[in-house]
């Protein structure tokens, strides 16, 4: 039914006083309405028969949008008259360009294309649910819709995380080459690794002329080094009760993403090479990096439907997983948070296994509020309990940190914001040390 | 290398079954269990157009075999009569008592024959329907109906019975059907068993339990129902084995049954409404008649297009869509839940000592203190650094713990005013 049956029966009504039976006019209107909506129903095109596809984008960088169109083609002989609601999770931010009132009309044969422009609101996967096509006739009495005619294409739309730490990658990769040893020609480079030998320039130092290649040559050369190449490095991204705390604006969980691909886009151009994992109770996601040139690419696609979840993380799974695959000494990077509880039921009793294969560094963005709270000048009788509650919670944090130091545990315990930058620093100061 | 583990979505699908069957389930037992109840009941309900019910020939539960024994043995003269033409030869000779157990099978307009009976007769009738009452032109309504019969003492609503074989029976079962009548009609068992005085007296009886073969037996039906049948007029029994039709002609012939079919067949009841030349015209709502009958149509069309509307407007385009949430936590919520419930318990003692042991750590590296500095020397050193007086500072740190949220107040903005000036936290300034 539509409104048009309700308008033609309630005018019909206005007749009735001039009938000589009033209710046998009432039956007659009544009959002739519903056989009209039958007829018009009968002509409409009917919904299953409908072809629908869908086209566009597969991926987009949460924040921009993507445009997924839906192409309606209409094989039957009958016009088309519909209105199509093409539903997607609330999430995606889905915004078609025809909106679900707007009738339709694709003559026999047809084709109607349906952008829909997706502005997602949060990471992860974003599914298409359910299209409705209401089918009406010519004269849109009768609406035929029956749900799943025709059958929904199935669509998900993968929203990757922003990565915002890609601006300092310009100035990580500037310090990294200074520490390769390619740019600047004073100093010998840092670094371990026996590179090349090349002509003295004028400011090199000169311990580090190579004389027995001098010899050999009427040039006096040096040697340049470099850092090792080819270390490995793993993150760990902890997905557990801790990660869904939100700092600032985001959850733990997705600064500690920023940091991670900040950190594997600036190994990777290092020559190092980047495993990842993400757990909690179970392996959320897990990349291995061969396939080196596609690694961030296929890392992005790999962190991003990953959610927080409400139990206690298994460091115990961690370290295992690690331990297997990683035979070669490793950087770990364990992106937490430091957390008495967490960290000391669950890491600390793992950590020695885990430290003396590996070089383990603790990543943990703290809550900005905490210290705001803590040195924050006292105005409400509320707020001395307040500092003395965060006082308690930053003396349990040094605790945790102390604890881990003394198993040689490198702690990056900056406010939530600095965290990525912060990590790299770790990472390349490492690097420089030749400790990886 | 990528493996990505997606959470499972199984429980979308079983969810709004689960919730149907939460529902479903307590509804239908309860259904289950009133239709039950109701079938059962109707079940054990005698049937008084069964032909035997209430019969003196009859054994079964129903039948009254062991009253008519009762009445011989106390030496009434028991009449059975399966006609009612017979009842009225039978009992027009001489004043006796006439018992119909079941007035529903006898046609209305006969039932005034019984009060034209000789002076003296005692009509008793079972559960007399209001229309019975009606027709017998009797003072008397309907009242409260219960659900089963109960055993009552003869003055149950608490005035004294006027039937001596009441009186004498004492409690029995007869109080399921109520009838109130005026002040000169005899009330007993809480108003289930009237007396309406006259010419021929009328007793009507508010249950059958009293007179059946299954409950004669039980507290004092036997005496009660003996009482009222027996005495020293002989007893005419009415024993109808189907309705008594109406009758065909005014006055009353012996042969009434042969001309016209029992009308109604089997489950025709004789309070159902007669032909329609003899039946009263149907009530009328006098509005029906105030408009014009196309008012009414046209009320009934737009109410029809109304449905139509809402119809249209009940389909919605497609359902709702849910997605799961992602966990969300709060920034430094245990932080300030912990803050809450120092609150609560007054903890102010354990807050200040916090608060000091901060600013103390905070202050000692900057005046290149050892941590095991004694207190005195401390205080001096901070109150000589910050300009303030040693004692005031003193008191700051090592006094007693306050006793109110102002003092703690005060307390935690002279420590904070103290250490912002001696030594700036590190991340102040920096509001990103």
């Amino acid at each position: 039914m539509t409104w048009r049956a309700g308008l033609l029966l309630g005018v019909g009504a206005l007749t009735l006083p001039f009938w000589p039976a009033p209710f046998v006019g009432v039956a007659v209107l009544t009959v002739v309405v519903l056989l009209l909506v039958a007829l018009d129903r009968a002509m409409a095109a009917p919904p299953h028969a409908l072809t629908v596809t869908r086209s566009g984008d597969r991926t987009v960088r949460l924040g921009g949008t993507a445009t997924v169109t839906l192409h309606l083609t209409n094989p039957t002989h009958h016009t088309l008259y519909a209105q199509v609601r093409d539903a997607w999770v609330p999430s995606a931010g889905a915004r078609p360009d025809v909106p679900p009132q707007r009738l339709l009309t694709v003559p026999p044969g047809g084709v109607a294309t349906l952008p829909v422009r997706l502005t997602p609101t949060r990471r992860g996967d974003r599914p298409a649910v359910a299209l409705t096509v209401r089918s009406l006739g010519p004269m849109r009495l009768g609406p035929g819709q029956r749900a799943g005619q025709p059958a929904t294409p199935p669509w998900t739309l993968r929203v990757l995380p922003r990565f915002d730490s890609r601006r300092h990658l310009p100035e990580k990769l500037a310090r990294l080459r200074v520490i390769d040893g390619v740019q600047v020609t004073r100093g010998r480079g840092h670094g371990t690794e026996f590179d090349t030998l090349r002509e003295y320039a004028v400011g090199d130092d000169v311990r580090s002329i190579d004389w027995r290649g001098s010899a050999r040559r009427a040039d006096i050369l040096v040697r340049t080094w470099r850092p090792e190449r080819d270390r490995r490095l793993v993150c760990v991204l902890d997905t557990g009760r801790t990660s869904a705390v939100r700092l600032g604006d985001e959850p733990r969980l997705d600064t500690a993403i920023d940091a991670a691909l900040l950190l594997t886009a600036l190994a990777a151009r290092a020559g190092d090479r980047v495993d990842l994992l993400a757990a909690d109770t179970e392996i959320r996601a897990r990349v291995t990096g061969s396939g080196r040139p596609a690694l961030l690419a296929r890392l992005v696609e790999a962190v991003a439907p990953l959610e927080p979840t409400l139990a206690e993380t298994d460091f115990e799974l961690i370290a295992g997983e690690v331990l297997r695959r990683e035979r070669q000494r490793s950087l770990v990077v364990l992106f937490t948070a430091l957390e008495a509880g967490a960290i000391g039921e669950g890491l600390l009793p793992v950590l020695p296994r885990l430290a003396t294969r590996h070089r383990v560094v603790l990543a943990a963005g703290s809550d900005p509020v905490l210290s705001r709270l803590a040195t924050a000048t006292p105005t409400g009788p509320d707020d001395p309990y307040a500092a003395a509650s965060a006082w308690r919670a930053l003396a349990e944090r040094d605790r945790v940190r102390a604890a881990l130091s003394r198993y040689g545990v490198t702690v990056v315990d900056v406010p939530a914001h600095r965290l990525a930058p912060a990590v790299a620093d770790t990472y390349l100061r490492l690097k420089s040390l030749g400790q990886l | 290398m990528t493996a990505t583990v997606t959470p499972a979505e199984t429980a979308t699908a079983a969810t709004p079954r689960r919730r149907r069957h939460r529902l479903l389930v307590p509804l239908g037992l309860a259904v289950l269990l009133i239709v039950t109840t109701l079938v059962l009941h109707a079940v054990d309900r005698p049937d008084t157009d069964e032909p035997g019910f209430l019969s003196p020939v009859a054994t079964d539960d129903d039948g009254g075999s062991r009253l008519a024994e009762a009445l011989r043995a106390q030496g009434v003269p028991v009449r059975r009569e399966t006609a009612f033409d017979g009842v009225l030869q039978t009992a027009g000779i001489a004043p006796s008592t006439v018992f119909v157990p079941a007035p529903g099978l006898v046609h209305p307009d006969l039932l005034d024959r019984l009060t034209a009976l000789p002076p003296g007769t005692r009509v008793v009738f079972v559960e007399p329907s209001p229309r019975v009452l009606a027709e017998l032109d009797t003072p008397v309504e309907a009242a409260a109906r219960r659900w089963a019969a109960r055993a009552v003492p003869p003055d149950a609503d608490g005035t004294p019975c006027p039937l001596p074989e009441a009186v004498r029976a004492g409690t029995a079962a007869i109080d399921l059907q109520r009838y109130a009548g005026p002040a000169e009609v005899g009330h007993c068992y809480g108003g289930a068993l009237l007396r309406v005085p006259g010419r021929v007296e009328v007793v009507l009886a508010g249950a059958s339990d009293p007179f059946r073969n299954d409950r004669i037996g039980e507290w004092g039906n036997e005496a009660l129902a003996t009482g009222l049948l027996g005495g020293n007029r002989p007893l005419v029994w009415l024993d109808l084995p189907e309705p008594v039709p109406a009758p065909t002609r005014p006055s009353w012939s012996p042969e009434p049954f042969t001309e016209e079919p029992a009308q109604g067949g089997d489950g025709g009841r004789s309070e159902r409404p007669d032909p329609p030349d003899r039946a009263d015209p149907p009530w009328e709502n006098p509005l029906w008649g105030a408009f014009p009958q196309w008012f009414w149509a046209l009320l009934a069309q737009l109410a029809l297009a109304g449905l139509l509307v809402v119809l249209w407007r009940a389909r919605r385009l497609g359902p709702p869509v849910s997605e799961p949430l992602p966990v969300t936590v709060r920034s430094a919520e245990t932080v300030r839940g912990r803050a809450r419930l120092y609150r609560r318990a007054g903890a102010r003692d354990t807050v200040a000592e916090t608060l000091r042991a901060a600013a103390l750590d905070r202050l000692l590296p900057r005046l290149n203190l050892p941590p095991d500095t004694p207190d005195d020397e401390v205080a001096a050193r901070i109150a000589e650094r910050g300009g303030a007086d040693p004692e005031r500072v003193a008191e700051l740190f090592y006094g007693p713990a306050p006793e109110k949220d102002r003092e703690l107040l005060e307390l935690a903005r002279e420590l904070d005013a103290l250490t912002r000036t001696l030594a700036p936290h590190p991340s102040e300034g920096d509001t990103r």
